[in-house]
């Protein structure tokens, strides 16, 4: 219960920070370690996605970005994306139902990853923002509010692309997150060696399965702990009836951080451990 | 020794005795004159200060601005609302809240909206005071204008005669007497204060006046402008007037062209038209094809025309000179402002003529065109015999005071110099004025023998911009004592047409060091190559590896942010931040057809009759603006009235914010401005039609 209040306060916290220029704050240097648009009119951060997309167009070699980029992901790894990225909150605020979906579909946001950088590269244009749903959401919408922007094809597209994410969201828990979003797709690459991570005792573990049916992202933590797709919420750990899980900040490589290496012997019927 | 002091103080007692105290009341800007009206440009931000609230409506655009008088501060909200409707806030209460009552009413008028508030001032030092003051915001412009002064006003007495005194708060700061400050007395007595900054009756803090046979300077200045006190001091003679109906002073030249002594006094018996000039000044340049013809054409008949050059390099106005021709007397002495008669004649911006009469008088000023061709023929009609009448004086139109410097020099406490290498130090020009800085030069003078600079061309620098200047050095042997070097930034700017050339000066000082700096040269790419490998191990290894993974992660990563820091990689982003392209974000779509003006769009444009400049910022990544660049050329190529400007908003930030290309706190590109119509066409839809109207109504 406590995690899980630690953990909205965190996401809170996220959303004040992509929403800052309210307050009279002018655009900085910093790259939000989310996703949120930086043509959003109050937004006080630069989006990585959108900045990777420029700087290909630029033909600059990304220092900055990759700097920024790997500190975040040596820090929390996609725990970002559990919690701080205001789109991941909007993900769990819709997540209605849980449903499994195409679990093989989930290295689609490689793909984006990756076509967005092509496509960059190839036609110099930042085609995934003209897409993304996160930049209708707030950018498009206000902007239209504030009469900059006029109802016309791009326009539409972009509300498609939200109604389509958005119905995604309801059906399946994460759906963004999971499937699409290219944010994710980098930050998953340093889930292994982050910081802050999932941790397992292997002989707590009766491999009871409760940790998959809670996980938002339908893993299954207890086989594929801090797989790419984890993104750290803490779900699992809270759900774990024998307190097998758990959530902080050690040292990669450390016991339990890596999935396990031979499977346990089979569980006393009594959940006590073979060893005591 | 007590006798000293006791001399002392009563040569001190009589000296104080003969101060005259003149005491000072609010006078009427609008019936002193033009010069009573002092103006100062306050640059305004999308932010505020931290500490301001604003409780009012809610606003499309909003800009901060934030000024003195004396040491009472006040916070200045100019917000646009959806509806177009642009209202200023002034903190009069200095609460620090901006309240709906605090809304000024202003009056609209054609590219300019105006608003007149009065303040309290609170000078340091001096009773609080009421300050009227008006803020003009030329439309569009990430700027406003204060425009007042407070001019006070009094009557000084001497030897039973009266002599009206007027004071300035030419900087606007609420303070009387600090520096840009002026005052005016009226010598001649006529009842008029002619203090335009060339005016015979405008005095500097600095500088004394006379009235009858008796030369005053000021002693004490009241900070809230109640009184001021002046003393007697030196006999000086009063400034010549340099108004219609007085005679022109004399003064003597070598011709720059013949090569000869000449004196004004020289051509009596002709039409003279004194014109001061340069060849950096564009609309100089401009007339110089007309005074050609009026030379040739009436020469003949007694016109004879006397240029006086305010350029630097001699070789420059020879090239001029010779390449156009010029057959009349040029004065020229390399030092632009303090030549000796532009100081002479108060020039503070030229163009700026005098036409004399057969006897020397000045007659007329700053004729151009057709106008000062028929006064030319008319005033050789008068022939030497006729007696100057009574000229009306001239309507004046003389915007600001004497030419100012407009950039801030910033420069390194040191530079450095190495024995036989090649050193480089940067400094930074900041242009804190709305105008732009002209052929903007960087030279260094006063080098250590052995010690060579090239001169660093900048370009201009647009209003509010900056721009970074590397000076390289090569030194051979180093003497041991190195004098301070001399950096000179060489530069014009215009307001309207009237120009101004400065130079700005600041020291450098040397350091020695033993041999060049070594740049290490690799290639940055090796910082990613080294995160990505250690990405892929992260996949390979398991256990304690790991830690060794995460070491060169936070290893790469810190180094590559460092780098990428260093290399102005955060500003990149910063930047990309803040400028939207409306077509990359899918506000609009970029048109991807070919340009083609209809033919009504043609006919169109035949009808301007006016010069039309149509600015379009636009970035280098921008989708839609090659197509509106595309546009507007086609435009020009149509009608030569219309003059394109292409801007890179990413380059020049400082500029389109000016331009008001702003929205939401971001710059948004492709963005059109036609100079004059006060609006900023945005985006590439319907680009044509808007821009054509634009021209309608600015350029018919």
């Amino acid at each position: 219960m406590r995690l899980r209040q630690v953990r909205r306060v965190a996401q809170g916290l996220g959303v004040v920070l992509a929403f800052l220029g309210v307050a009279g704050i002018g655009m900085t240097h910093v790259i939000y370690p989310g996703l949120h648009c930086y043509a959003c009119p109050w937004a006080v951060t630069v989006c990585p996605v959108g900045l990777l997309q420029n700087l290909v167009i630029a033909r600059t070699v990304p220092l900055y970005f990759v700097g920024a980029l790997t500190l975040y992901g040596v820090a929390l790894g996609r725990g970002w994306c559990g919690w701080f990225c205001p789109f991941g909150t909007l993900n769990d605020l819709l997540a209605f139902r849980r449903r499994r979906f195409g679990k093989g579909l989930t290295a689609t946001k490689f793909a984006v990853l990756v076509g967005t950088v092509i496509v960059a590269w190839r036609v110099a244009d930042s085609w995934f923002c003209k897409l993304c749903p996160e930049a209708s959401l707030v950018a498009s919408l206000p902007y239209l509010g504030m009469g900059l922007a006029q109802v016309n094809t791009p326009f539409l597209i972009h509300m498609g692309t939200l109604a389509g994410t958005l119905v995604g969201m309801v059906l399946v828990a994460r759906f963004w997150c999971r499937y699409l979003c290219p944010m994710g797709a980098l930050l998953s690459l340093f889930n292994r060696v982050s910081l802050f991570g999932l941790r397992v005792e292997g002989e707590r573990c009766t491999a009871c399965g409760v940790c998959g049916r809670v996980c938002p992202m339908g893993i299954e933590p207890h086989r594929d702990i801090n797989s790419t797709d984890c993104i750290k919420c803490g779900r699992c750990v809270t759900g774990c009836p024998t307190r097998a899980l758990s959530l902080g900040f050690s040292l990669p490589g450390k016991e339990g951080r890596d999935p396990l290496r031979r499977p346990r012997a089979r569980p006393r019927a009594d959940g006590v451990s073979s060893h005591q | 020794m007590n006798l000293l002091v006791v001399v002392v103080f009563a040569v001190t007692l009589g000296a104080w005795a003969q101060n005259v105290e003149v005491r000072l009341e609010p006078g009427d800007g609008s019936r002193l004159g033009d010069w009573a009206q002092a103006s100062v440009p306050l640059r305004l931000k999308p932010t505020g200060p931290q500490d301001v609230k604003f409780d009012g409506p809610s606003l499309a655009t909003a800009l901060w601005g934030e000024f003195a008088l004396g040491q009472a501060k006040y916070a200045v909200l100019l917000g646009t609302r959806a509806t177009g409707e642009v209202n200023l806030w002034v903190d009069r209460n200095r609460d620090r809240r901006l309240t709906t009552d605090e809304g000024q009413a202003g009056t609209a008028g054609p590219g300019r909206s105006t608003w007149s508030v009065s303040l309290r001032a609170e000078p340091s030092g001096g009773e609080p005071y009421t300050y009227a003051l008006s803020i003009l915001w030329p439309e569009g412009r990430g700027y406003v204008y204060l425009l007042g002064g407070a001019p006070k006003v009094g009557t000084l007495i001497v030897d039973q005669r009266s002599y009206r005194l007027a004071f300035l708060d030419g900087d606007l700061d609420g303070v009387y007497g600090t520096k840009g400050d002026f005052y005016a007395v009226d010598v001649d007595g006529d009842g008029v204060f002619y203090a335009d900054p060339d005016g015979h009756e405008r005095f500097e803090l600095g500088e004394t006046f006379t009235v009858g046979d008796k030369t005053y300077r000021l002693a004490q200045v009241a900070p809230s402008g109640t009184f001021v006190r002046v003393a007697p001091t030196v006999y000086a003679p009063p400034k010549p007037a340099l108004i219609p109906g007085h005679p022109a002073p004399d003064f003597r030249f070598t011709s720059l062209v013949e090569d000869r002594s000449l004196a004004l006094s020289d051509f009596r018996g002709k039409v003279v038209l004194l014109d001061f000039w340069a060849t950096w000044c564009g609309p100089c340049m401009n007339e110089l094809p007309h005074l050609k013809d009026l030379h040739a054409k009436y020469r003949g008949q007694g016109f004879e025309i006397v240029g006086v050059s305010l350029d630097i390099y001699p070789a420059e106005l020879k090239r001029v000179v010779e390449g156009e021709g010029l057959a009349w007397p040029i004065a020229f002495e390399g030092k632009q402002w303090d030549n000796s008669l532009a100081l002479m004649y108060r020039v503070y911006q030229i163009p700026t003529s005098y036409l004399l009469d057969r006897k020397g008088v000045i007659r007329y000023r700053d004729l151009h065109g057709g106008e000062l061709e028929q006064k030319i023929m008319e005033l050789l009609a008068e022939g030497s015999a006729q007696a100057p009448e009574a000229v009306p004086l001239p309507p004046v139109v003389l915007p600001a005071g004497p030419p100012r410097s407009i950039l801030e020099l910033n420069l390194p406490p040191r530079a450095g110099l190495v024995a036989r290498g090649k050193t480089q130090t940067t400094l930074q020009l900041v242009n804190t004025s709305p105008y732009e800085a002209e052929e903007v030069k960087v030279l260094v003078q006063n080098l250590p023998a052995g010690v060579k600079a090239q001169e660093v061309e900048v370009g201009n620098i647009p209003p509010f911009g900056e721009r970074t200047v590397t000076l390289a050095f090569e030194a051979q042997d180093l003497p041991t004592a190195l004098p301070a070097g001399l950096v000179l930034v060489v530069y014009h700017y215009c307001i309207g047409d009237a120009c101004f050339q400065m130079v700005d000066k600041g020291e450098l000082a040397w350091v020695v060091g033993r041999e060049a700096p070594v740049r290490a040269s690799w290639n940055p790419w090796w910082v990613l190559v080294a995160v990505g490998v250690a990405l892929l191990a992260a996949w390979a290894l398991k256990g304690r590896l790991l830690v060794v993974v995460l070491v060169l992660l936070v290893v790469g990563g810190s180094l590559a942010l460092a780098l990428g820091i260093r290399r102005g990689q955060a500003r990149q982003a910063e930047r990309v931040g803040a400028t939207l392209c409306t077509s990359c974000v899918g506000i609009e779509e970029a048109p991807r057809r070919q340009v083609a003006l209809s033919a009504q769009a043609r006919s169109i444009l035949a009808t301007l009759t006016r010069r039309v400049r149509v600015t379009v910022f636009y970035t280098a990544w921008c989708k839609s603006c090659p197509y509106v660049k595309a546009v507007v050329q086609a435009m020009a190529q149509v009608n030569p009235l219309v003059e394109v400007e292409l801007v890179d908003a990413e380059g020049e930030p400082a500029r389109a914010e000016a331009a008001g290309v702003l929205r939401a706190g971001r710059l948004v590109v492709p963005a059109t401005v036609v100079a004059g119509s006060g609006q900023v066409l945005f985006g590439a839809d319907n680009i044509e039609d808007r821009v054509l109207q634009q021209l309608v109504r600015v350029g018919r």
